[in-house]
């Protein structure tokens, strides 16, 4: 197979800075140089890539949003996001690992004590301790009113009940913040739930199902069944009914890693059509000398440059404390997610027949692709928040 | 310990873009640099050495006034300091003003050890790690695949790469050491080792820095490059495909017709 | 001054090395040209066999009996025998491109100044000193380098010259160890390692594994082939990075170079890496499942096939042809 183009991205409005562009860099290194021999193993045989996780591990990649008084980098969204690009460029799975791990520490990182953040935030960001954020159950995906997992109150114990669904890395966590019922009756459906942060080695906590999906086929997505499982009032994140306000928050921050991951996806499949344009030759020429070809290059290269722009530009605002932060996290997920699924798509058809195999990566990129409209907030959901955005100053 | 490790910033190999300029010397613009090969092995064998032993890497590199990024990798790497030696003076320098240079910056510095690579991916003239050995009068060890050093006793010992195997070689510190890749993968940096080395100290020497007399006046160097060309063209080969046992039969006839069997 | 030229030998199992004989050709042929004198050294624990053989090719050669490299690494000594003969008249000095030549090379450039024109692929003798052709950068390109001195020193890689004995034999001298340049590290132990690759340089034939191997086991066919076709098995980095075979037979930018009359690749994608040190061979056949690996642009015949079904095959067919 004909090697990949080199282009660096990121000659933005958005000036990276020089500690932006070196960690990028590295990580690109990182991605090209050792995951990427790795990314279709990974999705063939559907296992969890442990060795990636050393490697993101040994080389302070899950330090990037975690503050230097825990052992992080003290990076910012956009740092984190250059990095989930840059891997996701190559393998999904892997672009995940990390995105996985910034979701699951946010609400430790909004709402926990000091205390709480010095317990649990050195071990994630040193990656030895893995989290996985504990939201959806079988009834409640876009809607969370459906939650119906309970946190019982017995002395300074909480008593956890329920069952989640579609947790990404809920096999191999450490931790999970389970969001759960605490006071089910609330007047305001928004207050019923808390984040709690249970250890996978409590009693009555178990893996009950891992998934086996379409894209993204090593990530394990687990079902986790809790039976009578007992933690600590301080394990609890915030107060009590706060849990929702939590998850929105968390949102906001964790949406554009999802972004990132749906950029890396795109650029990586447009790198590749691009590079078997140049050398599949029909009718006497390259590919890529055909009009209908390039139109279509060009358009997935339009889309791509575009989500990226937008996604650098979401980082900015949400960082500086943007009062409109909703909006920009679920129009930077809506039009990546969008523009990855339409760039694979088209990057298997630029390919052709030999695009529908696995001899090459975009058919899995295509099938990776298509979680980026669907989790952390379905399409549908991006767009309500957006119009809402929108319509709420009339 | 304390190491001095000799760096070198070359052309990428990896991009291939390499070339010539119009006076026949490396045009050092014209593709990304990296550090030499040979150079980063002795980088991450210095790294271990200090992890194990204790002690300091000081990077040393004698290029023009961008020789800093490939330093910072080197900083990144975990080097602790860097010195660039720069001076217009020395562009296009030839391999003995290369050594005087080099042997006058590390002896500038104290050290237990010095390492080079065997030799470099643009130039291959392998020669500058054993000249610097020369000229500070200190024992060279070279084409190491393995180093031990004994800071106790103040020895090191070597294997030696041979064609049969090795030899093992001991020499008392302080000593000059030519590394190959036998000595395992250099280290991706950290990016923390990243972050790092943005505050780490690069010091930059000058000729006049260093001492007099290390280069000749006027840029009159000892050899000078009178042409370059391209090499000449293989002519195009043959392409055969099909089942094992007539493709084998044709590598025979082949062979035969080359009168190689 | 008139041009004396001295050719410095490498000794190994006692015995002039191929590259050598080489070395002392050339010096003789720019001896010839500068109408100067050549002459060759030997230094080593028992140099009498070698130097023997080296005056076939030269008119006069310098034994020099040094017991101390049965104990000592070499260069430095052999590098302090150079200094004197610079001193005693020799104006340019002709090493081999080795690793031990390069050792001396550098440390005689580092005590006296001399330039060095290394890598020389051809050498000849233009007007007022010797010119050398060698290719740099990885093949990209190819330079014509010269002294801007009258004396110097050269560094020859090997297969670049055809070695070709001198018709009348040169005189023998032992002479007493010079004192050697600077001091010398001590060579405790010499450890053979199982499948080093003696003679990979010297080989007329050489047959290399790469990445297509899959594993040592892989590599029999490839020892097999190189056995039967007389020549010795290399391997790619690739393989080298893998632990399929030891680094003394990687072939390549950070291993040897070589220039055998048949180069036979199995499973080599042909990256710049590997090529820089056999695209100098004279015939280059190549066995590749990958029909755009980069080896198919220099090799002379490429077989599109699996080395595992091809490989066999030949053996068979080599093996008939030989009758049994």
């Amino acid at each position: 197979m004909a090697p990949v183009t080199t282009k660096q991205p990121g000659h933005s409005p958005v000036r990276l800075s020089e500690e932006q562009q070196l960690l990028r860099d590295a990580v690109r290194v990182l991605a090209d140089e050792r995951i990427a021999p790795r990314a279709a193993d990974i999705d063939r045989t559907a296992t969890w890539p442990e060795d990636v996780r050393r490697l993101l591990a040994d080389h302070d990649v899950f330090a990037i949003p975690f503050e230097e008084r825990h052992g992080g980098l003290g990076a910012d969204l956009l740092t984190l996001c250059l990095a989930i690009e840059q891997i996701s460029r190559q393998c999904a799975t892997s672009g995940l690992i990390l995105a996985v791990q910034a979701l699951g520490a946010i609400p430790i990182q909004v709402a926990g004590t000091p205390e709480q953040q010095d317990r649990w935030l050195p071990g994630l960001a040193s990656g030895e301790k893995l989290i996985a954020f504990g939201l959806t159950e079988a009834d409640a995906g876009s809607d969370p009113s459906g939650i119906r997992t309970r946190a019982v109150r017995d002395g300074d114990e909480y008593v956890i009940d329920g069952t989640k669904r579609f947790i990404s890395h809920g096999s191999v966590a450490d931790y999970v913040i389970v969001f759960a019922a605490t006071n089910p009756d609330a007047e305001r459906s928004s207050r019923r739930l808390s984040a709690i942060l249970v250890e996978t080695d409590r009693p009555g906590f178990k893996v009950t199902r891992v998934e086996h999906k379409m894209g993204i086929r090593g990530s394990p997505t687990a079902e986790l069944a809790f039976d009578g499982v007992r933690v600590p009032v301080g394990n609890r994140l915030g107060d009590e009914g706060q849990g929702f306000a939590i998850a929105m928050q968390t949102f906001e921050r964790s949406r554009p890693g999802i972004a990132a991951q749906a950029v890396g996806i795109a650029q990586g499949a447009l790198e590749v059509a691009a590079a078997y344009a140049k050398e599949r030759r029909q009718f006497g020429k390259p590919i890529a000398e055909l009009q209908m070809i390039q139109a279509m290059l060009a358009d997935m290269d339009a889309a791509t440059e575009a989500a990226r722009h937008l996604l650098y530009t979401a980082c900015e605002e949400i960082e500086s404390g943007d009062a409109d932060a909703a909006r920009w996290a679920a129009i930077c997920k809506l039009v990546a997610g969008d523009a990855a699924m339409r760039v694979t798509t088209d990057a298997v058809q630029v390919l052709g027949g030999y695009g529908y195999i696995d001899d090459y990566p975009v058919e899995r990129m295509m099938r990776d692709a298509k979680i980026t409209q669907l989790y952390e907030g379905t399409q549908q959901i991006q767009r309500l928040i957006v119009a809402r955005s929108l319509l709420a100053g009339s | 310990m304390r190491i001095v490790v000799l760096t070198k910033p070359v052309p990428d190999p990896a991009a291939g873009a390499e070339r010539l300029g119009p006076d026949h010397r490396l045009d050092r613009a014209a593709s990304p640099t990296v550090i030499n090969g040979n150079d980063e092995y002795a980088l991450e064998a210095a790294l271990q050495l200090v992890e194990a032993h204790g002690g300091e890497v000081v990077v040393l590199t004698m290029a023009p006034a961008n020789g800093t990024e490939t330093i910072r990798k080197a900083l990144a790497m975990g080097a602790q300091r860097g010195i660039l030696v720069t001076d217009e003076a020395l562009a296009g320098a030839d391999l003995p003003t290369t050594i005087r240079v080099l042997a006058a910056a590390v002896a500038a510095e104290p050290f237990d050890l010095v390492l080079g690579g065997l030799d470099t991916s643009d130039g291959a003239g392998g020669a500058v790690t054993a000249g610097v050995a020369a000229r500070l009068g200190l024992p060279l060890l070279s084409a190491a695949g393995a180093i031990e050093p004994d800071p106790a006793a103040g020895r090191v010992r070597v294997h030696r790469l041979s064609a049969r195997g090795y030899d093992l070689v001991e020499a008392p510190m302080p000593a000059v050491i030519s590394c190959t890749q036998a000595l395992g993968a250099p280290r991706y940096p950290s990016l923390k080792g990243i972050m790092a080395a943005r505050s780490r100290e690069i010091a930059i020497r000058s000729l006049a820095d260093l001492g007099p007399d290390l280069a000749p006046a006027g840029g009159a160097w000892a050899t000078a490059v009178l042409v370059a060309d391209l090499p000449p063209a293989r002519a195009a080969g043959r392409v055969v495909s099909g089942p094992a046992p007539d493709t084998a039969r044709e590598i025979a006839d082949f062979l035969v017709a080359r009168r190689i069997i | 001054m008139a041009a004396a030229i001295l050719a410095v030998a490498e000794v190994a199992d006692g015995a002039l090395t191929k590259l050598s004989t080489e070395v002392a050709t050339l010096a003789r042929a720019l001896a010839d040209a500068a109408g100067g004198t050549a002459m060759g050294l030997v230094v080593d624990a028992a140099p009498d066999v070698a130097a023997g053989q080296l005056a076939a090719f030269v008119p006069r050669v310098i034994a020099v009996t040094s017991p101390a490299l049965t104990s000592e690494v070499a260069a430095p000594h052999v590098a302090g025998e150079i200094v004197r003969l610079l001193a005693e008249g020799v104006t340019h000095v002709v090493m081999g491109a080795t690793t031990d030549g390069r050792d001396v090379a550098g440390t005689l450039v580092g005590m006296t100044g001399l330039g060095l024109l290394a890598n020389a692929d051809e050498a000849s003798w233009a007007g007022e000193g010797p010119l050398i052709r060698s290719s740099v950068l990885g093949g990209k390109a190819v330079t014509s380098s010269a002294l801007t001195a009258g004396s110097g020193l050269i560094t020859l890689r090997p297969g670049g010259v055809t070695a070709g004995e001198a018709g009348a034999t040169g005189a023998v001298e032992s002479r007493e160890p010079a004192a050697p340049a600077g001091p010398v590290a001590t060579v405790l132990d010499r450890v053979a390692e199982a499948g080093a690759a003696v003679s990979l340089e010297d080989a007329h034939v050489v047959v290399v594994g790469g990445r297509g191997v899959g594993s040592a086991e892989g590599f029999a066919v490839v020892e097999e082939l190189a056995d039967l076709l007389g020549g010795v098995a290399g391997a790619t980095r690739a393989s080298v990075d893998a632990g399929w075979v030891p680094y003394s037979r990687q072939i390549g930018q950070t291993g040897r170079v070589v220039k055998p009359g048949l180069y036979l690749g199995l499973g080599v994608s042909g990256a710049m890496q590997h090529r820089v040190g056999m695209q100098g061979s004279e015939v280059i056949v190549a066995v590749n499942r990958d029909q755009d690996a980069p080896i198919a642009e220099v090799a002379d015949l490429f077989v599109l096939g699996d080395l595992f079904e091809v490989g066999p095959a030949l053996v068979a067919e080599l093996r008939a042809r030989r009758g049994g």
